[in-house]
């Protein structure tokens, strides 16, 4: 079987809502060829390509919950197998993960987890609901040069505001930068400014091209 | 004519005097009565004011009753944010643990707060207007009422996942749906329009939509009225066909992105379409721009009898000025449509 047509497979497995059948099939094509193999050249470039089809709109939310689901049980299994133990890619740094005080809508964070952990990023994921303060507090605890926050709503978004205030009182926004993101800075792009982030990315699969431009802005 | 009868003439496709129009400025109201959003969306008689301010100052042809999806979810338990120059927003889902689902009860309406600030605006603002003008009353679908009580991630998961409970949830929901829709349509609205956020291809699978239509058709058949379907802020297009299958639907508010010309193209020239001036996207405007965007759309439905020219997505800003709106109201009016 070709690389396209297991990628093709697993497209429609997913499409299906089949995802056990996804992973089994990830499983299966690992024993013959590998985890590192099956996720670098099945995997990630399908995760990739329906990212790509979710921003022209030809796949839904849901599809990329499922696609991400399937990822997360995957790289599971595959981080406690002995190949991808000694084989570990490495690590561009770390980042602090989650959805600003009062926003409950993890969707897009998740998604963000899953791309910016497959392009090498180590990721402290906190949550929904999470308070500026707990935001800092992790950052300076694992030295993480970045801080993404998402969040749905406007009026959560504004939130978002506290950490930077926090980065600039406790002088450390030249050591931490600021990422922000979910659909309310997409409608207003203004917002990324006003609540003081560093960058944004459009979707979760250009965080990780957004990740790499500000961790080279850390001093 | 007056707006109703130019509403109601976009039905069969009668010519009008001019285009008619409206606006989803229910936060709006607050604004021009310069008064805080926290008391406006807890106070009937206040926000009843406020739309008489948006009748004085726009003079739309639909008037439309509170619109709030958080507080719709308050009804079944949600617990709010409220803000000064916003709408509200729900804290946080109302529901963690599935096994939660059963324990829901829908809203007792003589003793929901949510519910009654509902339907005492609407009998307000029907008592006021509804000889002339028409009345529409947003109410969420029964398959988005759960996006907001369990969060759009986990509804996502139970849909794939937990068939079961999806029954279970919908059937409450339905029920919920069905109840409010025809005590509004009661109490004086001309027509019910259903925002489905969720329920489109751009959250969720063409699979999933198909799961949800046996509800969506069994409530909607228990409505007592018409009933418009909202983009919500996402896109009408991919289901629009199915949507347009269901009972009591007559029209469609597309989505400021979408094509007239391509919904046409798949629900045919009867159905009114409304739209599709981004809402939200107004108070960064300038009045010359809005007037554009304004004229661009008039322009391009100009031969459509069975068109409303409409605001998309969610509320107008309280922020936006009010002679950038009155721009686009006066463009409207002007402009010759036969």
């Amino acid at each position: 079987m070709t690389t396209e047509e297991k990628i093709r497979i697993l497209g429609d497995a997913i499409n299906e809502g089949e995802k056990d059948k996804a992973v089994e099939l990830l499983k299966d094509w690992s024993v013959q060829s590998g985890f590192k193999e099956i996720i670098f050249t099945v995997l990630e470039p399908m995760l990739i390509e329906w990212g790509k089809l979710w921003m022209q709109g030809k796949l839904s939310l849901a599809h990329g919950y499922l696609s991400g689901k399937v990822a997360e049980e995957f790289y599971m299994i595959a981080s406690q197998s002995e190949e991808m133990l000694v084989a570990d890619k490495k690590v561009k740094g770390t980042i602090v993960l989650g959805n600003i005080e009062d926003d409950f809508h993890p969707l897009g964070r998740r998604l963000v987890h899953i791309f910016a952990k497959s392009a090498g990023w180590n990721i402290i994921d906190l949550g929904n609901d999470v308070p500026a303060e707990i935001f800092i507090e992790n950052a300076i605890k694992n030295q993480a040069g970045i801080i993404a926050v998402s969040a749905m709503m406007f009026t959560t978004a504004k939130n978002i505001l506290k950490i930077r205030n926090e980065l600039d009182s406790q002088l450390l926004s030249d050591k931490i930068k600021l990422a922000v993101g979910g659909a309310v800075f997409k409608l207003r792009p203004e917002l990324v400014a006003d609540v003081g982030g560093d960058g944004t990315a459009d979707n979760a699969i250009d965080a990780p091209a957004l990740f790499d431009s500000l961790i080279s802005k850390v001093k | 004519m007056n707006s109703l009868e130019r509403v109601l003439a976009t039905i069969p496709g009668i010519e009008t005097d001019y285009q008619p129009f409206t606006m989803l400025l229910s936060l709006y109201g607050a604004s021009l009565l310069k008064t805080s959003a926290k008391e406006y969306y807890r106070n009937p008689e206040l926000w009843f004011e406020g739309q008489k301010a948006v009748v004085d100052n726009f003079d739309p042809d639909i008037l439309i009753t509170p619109f709030s999806f958080p507080i719709e979810a308050e009804a079944f338990g949600c617990e709010l944010l409220f803000f000064d120059k916003y709408a509200p927003n729900s804290k946080k889902p109302v529901i963690t643990d599935l096994s939660q689902i059963k324990d829901l009860t829908t809203p007792d309406f003589e003793k929901s707060l949510p519910i009654r600030f509902f339907l005492k605006s609407t009998t307000l603002l029907a008592n006021q207007y509804g000889k002339t003008k028409a009345i529409a009353s947003p109410i969420h679908a029964p398959s988005d009422i759960p996006a907001l009580l369990m969060g759009m991630e986990m509804w996502i998961d139970t849909l794939f996942f937990h068939h079961d409970k999806v029954k279970e949830m919908m059937e409450k929901t339905t029920e919920q749906f069905v109840k409010l829709g025809n005590e509004l349509i009661e109490r004086g609205a001309t027509f019910l329009v259903v925002p489905v956020n969720f329920t489109t291809a751009m959250i969720i699978t063409d699979r999933i939509f198909e799961m949800l239509l046996p509800y969506l058709e069994k409530a909607f058949s228990q409505i007592k009225g018409p009933i418009v379907i909202h983009n919500g802020g996402s896109k009408l297009l991919p289901f629009i066909d199915r949507f347009a299958k269901l009972p009591n639907v007559i029209a469609f508010v597309l989505e400021p992105s979408e094509s007239f010309n391509e919904a046409r193209k798949i629900i045919g020239d009867n159905m009114v379409l409304m739209g599709n001036f981004d809402g939200p996207g107004f108070a960064n405007l300038t009045q010359e721009k809005a007037i554009e965007k304004t004229l661009k759309i008039l322009n391009d439905r100009k031969n459509d009898k069975h068109f409303i020219f409409a605001t998309s997505n969610a509320d107008i800003p309280y922020e936006t000025p009010v002679e950038t709106i009155k721009a686009v109201v006066h463009t409207i009016r002007d402009f010759k449509k036969y």
